[in-house]
């Protein structure tokens, strides 16, 4: 490999690299920022190039012009683990259901019933916000965590679904026979072997899940007044007449965190083929 | 058509220093004009690295290649005039069969009588002509991959015709109506076609010559009847035939061989033979069973039959050496102890793995 | 002690995949199934394992029906064309597990497992993913797995189909020796390949187009095939099916061919019927035989099929070694009388030399 391919190859990296590390960056500086470092234009460098302030960072917690994140914080991982966890368990059985066994519901059979899943996410969510604000404040959980997870498990179920039945389709069948075939029972066949085997599968929906979760701010803004409040309804609530842009950045780059951390820790389980070899 | 030569042509992807490590050892290689070749051996001895040499994918850390005589080693894939039939169907399955043809000639900007004329040609040739307005992606397998075929044969400045393990994909009762197909169309148009297989048999049906590879070398080149006769190695022998070439360790005694105490008569003069470990290789179809002692007869012992229908593969232990003996069908088989023959004129000479060429 | 089947049926969509087939299948004995792709010996496997239900019949093993019992309580183990293993184990554990569903300890079942390992040849494999194995290795795990627990049934389907020419040569020589241990099993192995099936077989079935054809010990089977469709599955290259008549003494072939009557066919009425002639019979004569044209030559092995047009219909001449024919190449072909079986126009065999 020539030296000049290397060169192109490394500089290309790197400018993609700082494109992509830029926004955290400036966030980062901002958070640590006053009124004067946020108008006085660009600048990165702290000490040098504007005073370094923890006000950001403590109007997190109670400080002057800020909120108290810790509790929509808490209530945000809550919902948002409570919804996913359940989705993919139910969302894998369904999935496993629908991939191996033929039901026919009148007209509708398999493709159709998936179909029927994944048609709830085609209607904008707006059109589901004010049934869903009804059907809450009948069962009396309008404005609770309990609430919100119900209303996420019905939109996060059809990703799981979906995601699930196109794996199941690529385990290959025969491993479920084999497994009958060497005594378990289809449960057990699921869990002993269909389920080991589709572990790329579930960690991509529980990742679809996660994110959609933690990030939706709609339905937790239309479903929740003053007790429970989740992460993103908080931030917004910072934007007052003044935006404090420090206190924002900071609580941005708080809640993108346990994202990140997720991203990388799955990642390098993702690029394993898992499935290679199960079948030639 | 035309003739291509790899002039010491090898390839490394590992740039390792030793050659003998190389994907393909470099090598110097004629392919004459409209000749079918083969190119056999299993996978990862470097015959597809060599299938992408001459199709330009992969260009040589060594060596020229030549087309006639024009250098093309730098020149890409698109401009090779190469026709290529890989091992999944590559069609446009929304055209139709007429269509699928007839687009190399439009990209050439044919005038439209001239491509229709082409088109039936080829289909005739291919008896897809009941096909034509059919949507390509209708069809079977089978059929796809004589289109991937005619799409390369309706182009008149082909040089050449590189197959790669085509029929992976077609069901086995069709494998033989496409084999016989190929054949015909390959003889008919003196195409020259280089067909890269795994597949003994398909490498001996198909090719007029053979080359067979084993670890990134040329191992033996030659008509099927010549693999089969004369293996250049052992390797070949085992390699070809089924059940695979018999060999004996033997010693020379003056001008014999020697095999189990016995003098061998045989073509070759051991004298003249270079110094090394010898062996004698028979084939399970010549190995004969005697009836009495004679020459080149050797006691054995029966330790198994297999019984595969119309032959009959029987194990032994030739003066203590395991060999197979095939027998037709109908014939008697006896049990127990017995005699062998080597027939004097199916003795191959090989001398550390090499078919000796002196003292022949 | 056997496993019975009766009236085994099973249509869909208007096709018969299994046809009435009833047969005995004794314990101890390898029996091989031999049929084309989509004769329906797959399915016959699957209705063994209880994976396809059937619209008719009875299955009983050793008295008791069999077709009530759900898959996970039949103690049947099976082979796949495909290499299937579990790709989360190790090939250690592929073959334990088994073993360990039948509640072995783990200690127990990995040194059982090691043992059968071995006796594939896989040893210092065990640790690898299957994966990482080659084809014909993977085949092997599979082997070592369903062999390892000592099944009532030891069901194989094409377990040599996908691997290619020379591992298939060595792997059929070594299963011989794997199934002798088998002592109580009833083993089915089915294959599309003649010489696999009489290499193998104990006992040989026949099946074509969803039915049961015949059933015997591979030299009944091979030397009097029940009609002109078992002739041609259990040859390869297939059984030569020539129509013709046996008229005035003589065997009267198509394009005013006549044969001098063979002494097997003494008594036959004249009439109708249809003559049939291994590959491996015909030869190449001289030139007061039967002319015909080469349309096709191919290898396998080391022999030669040669496909020649005659003035009655094709014929495949099967020889001995590697040899050329260009297309289109005239060919003298001699026919041996003594060799010919006589079917029936109904494809019943009447005689066999």
């Amino acid at each position: 490999m020539s030296r000049l391919y290397l060169l192109l190859k490394y500089t290309a990296i790197l400018l993609w690299s700082s494109f992509v590390v830029a926004p955290f960056l400036w966030a980062l500086t901002t958070s640590f920022k006053t009124v004067n470092g946020v108008t006085s234009g660009p600048t990165y460098l702290p000490w040098l190039q504007y005073t370094p302030s923890l006000s950001g960072w403590t109007g997190l917690f109670g400080g002057t012009g800020g909120i108290d994140i810790v509790q929509p914080y808490l209530n945000s991982i809550v919902v948002t683990l409570g919804a996913s966890a359940i989705s993919i368990v139910l969302g894998t059985l369904a999935a496993y259901g629908l991939s191996r066994f033929t039901y026919q519901l009148g007209f509708a059979k398999n493709t159709d019933i998936i179909f029927f899943f994944v048609s709830q996410r085609i209607m904008p969510p707006i059109v589901l916000a004010i049934p869903f604000f009804l059907m809450l404040r009948f069962l009396g959980l309008l404005d609770t965590a309990l609430g919100l997870i119900i209303v996420y498990i019905a939109l996060l179920l059809p990703i799981a679904v979906w995601v699930m039945v196109d794996f199941f389709n690529n385990v290959p069948r025969q491993l479920d026979e084999m497994a009958m075939l060497d005594g378990c029972t289809p449960l057990q066949a699921f869990a002993s072997v269909v389920l080991p085997n589709s572990l790329p599968g579930i960690i991509v929906a529980g990742l679809f899940c996660i994110i959609f979760g933690w990030n939706d701010f709609f339905f937790a803004f239309t479903l929740t007044f003053t007790q429970t409040q989740l992460l993103p309804v908080a931030i917004v609530a910072l934007n007052s007449s003044v935006t404090p842009w420090w206190t924002l950045s900071a609580s941005a780059l708080i809640s993108v965190t346990p994202l990140v951390v997720i991203a990388v820790l799955v990642e390098r389980y993702l690029s394993r083929g898992h499935l290679a070899g199960a079948i030639r | 058509m035309a003739q291509i030569i790899l002039s010491g042509v090898g390839h490394t992807y590992t740039g390792a220093a030793h050659e003998e490590a190389w994907a393909l050892n470099p090598l110097d290689l004629v392919w004459e004009d409209g000749r079918t070749y083969a190119l056999l051996g299993p996978s990862g001895c470097g015959k597809t690295t060599m299938l992408n040499i001459i199709s330009g994918l992969v260009k040589p850390t060594r060596g020229r290649v030549l087309f006639d005589a024009r250098d093309v080693t730098d020149i890409p894939t698109t401009k090779r005039n190469i026709a290529q039939v890989f091992q999944f169907p590559v069609i446009y399955g929304a055209m139709s069969v007429y269509e699928n043809l007839a687009f190399p000639l439009v990209c050439r900007k044919w005038p439209r009588e001239r491509i229709a004329e082409k088109v039936a040609e080829v289909a005739e040739v291919l008896d897809l002509e009941r096909e034509l307005r059919r949507p390509a992606r209708t069809l079977t397998a089978a059929e796809k991959q004589l289109i991937s075929l005619g799409r390369g044969l309706v182009r008149e400045d082909v040089a050449a015709l590189l197959m790669d393990e085509p029929l992976t994909v077609i069901d086995p009762q069709f494998k033989f109506l496409l084999r016989r197909k190929l054949r015909e169309i390959t003889e008919r148009f003196r195409l020259t076609v280089v067909y890269v297989t795994h597949d003994q048999n398909e490498a001996m049906t198909f090719a007029n010559e053979v080359v067979v590879m084993s670890e990134g070398q040329v191992v033996q080149r030659g008509s099927p009847e010549e693999l089969f006769e004369y293996p250049r190695t052992t390797y070949v022998g085992y390699f070809i035939g089924s059940p695979a070439m018999n060999l004996f360790p033997v010693s020379t005694d003056g001008g014999a061989l020697v095999f189990g105490g016995t003098r061998l008569r045989s073509n070759y003069d051991a004298a003249a033979l270079p110094p090394g470990q010898l062996q004698v290789g028979v084939r399970p179809e010549y190995l004969e069973l005697a009836f009495e002692p004679g020459e080149n007869t050797l006691a054995a012992r029966i330790t198994g039959i297999l019984d595969q229908g119309s032959v009959r593969v029987v194990a032994l232990l030739v003066a203590g050496e395991p060999a197979k003996l095939s027998i037709p069908r109908g014939r008697r088989v006896p049990s127990g102890d017995v005699l062998v023959r080597l027939p004097a004129d199916k003795i191959r000479v090989y001398v550390d793995g090499d078919l000796a060429t002196a003292g022949r | 002690m056997a496993l019975i089947a009766e009236h085994l049926t099973l249509e869909v969509d208007h096709v018969r995949h299994l046809d009435d087939v009833s047969f005995t299948l004794e314990r101890g004995r390898l029996h091989t199934l031999i049929g084309r792709t989509l004769a329906g010996k797959t399915t016959l496997l699957r209705t063994i394992a209880g994976l396809q239900r059937i619209d008719r019949g009875t299955l009983d093993l050793d008295g008791q029906s069999f077709l009530a019992r759900p898959v996970w309580k039949r103690d049947v183990a099976m082979v796949y064309e495909q290499f299937i293993n579990y790709p989360h184990l190790s090939v250690l554990d592929n073959v334990a597990f088994p073993l360990r569903r039948r509640g072995l300890s783990v200690d127990v079942a990995r040194e059982r497992a090691r043992a059968v390992l071995e006796r594939v040849s896989l040893r210092g494999f065990e640790e690898r993913r299957p994966s990482q194995l080659s084809g014909g290795q993977q085949q092997r795990v599979a082997l070592a797995r369903a062999l390892a627990r000592g099944a009532d049934v030891l069901l194989l389907d094409e377990p040599l189909a996908n691997l290619d020419y020379k591992l298939r040569e060595q792997m059929r020589e070594e299963l011989r020796g794997l199934f002798s241990d088998q002592g109580g099993s009833i083993v089915l192995y089915t294959t599309t390949e003649p010489a696999e099936a009489m290499m193998l077989g104990d006992v040989v079935l026949v099946m074509h187009e969803g039915r049961l054809l015949q059933m015997g010990p591979p030299d009944e089977v091979f030397d009097r095939p029940a009609t002109t469709a078992v002739a041609t599955v259990v040859n390869d290259p297939p059984m030569n099916i020539v129509d013709g008549a046996i008229e005035d003494g003589l065997i009267r072939l198509g394009g005013g061919r006549s044969l001098p009557l063979a002494t097997h066919m003494r008594g036959l009425p004249s009439g109708s019927y249809r003559f049939g002639l291994r590959a491996i019979e015909l030869e190449l004569g001289s030139a007061d035989d039967i002319s015909g044209a080469v349309t096709f030559s191919e290898v396998s092995g080391s022999e030669t099929f040669i496909h020649v047009d005659t003035g009655f219909g094709p014929l495949v001449l099967q020889i001995e070694g590697v040899h050329s024919f260009a297309l289109n190449a005239a060919v003298p072909v001699a026919i041996d009388q003594e060799k010919l079986f006589v079917f029936g126009p109904d494809d019943q065999l009447v005689a066999a030399p």
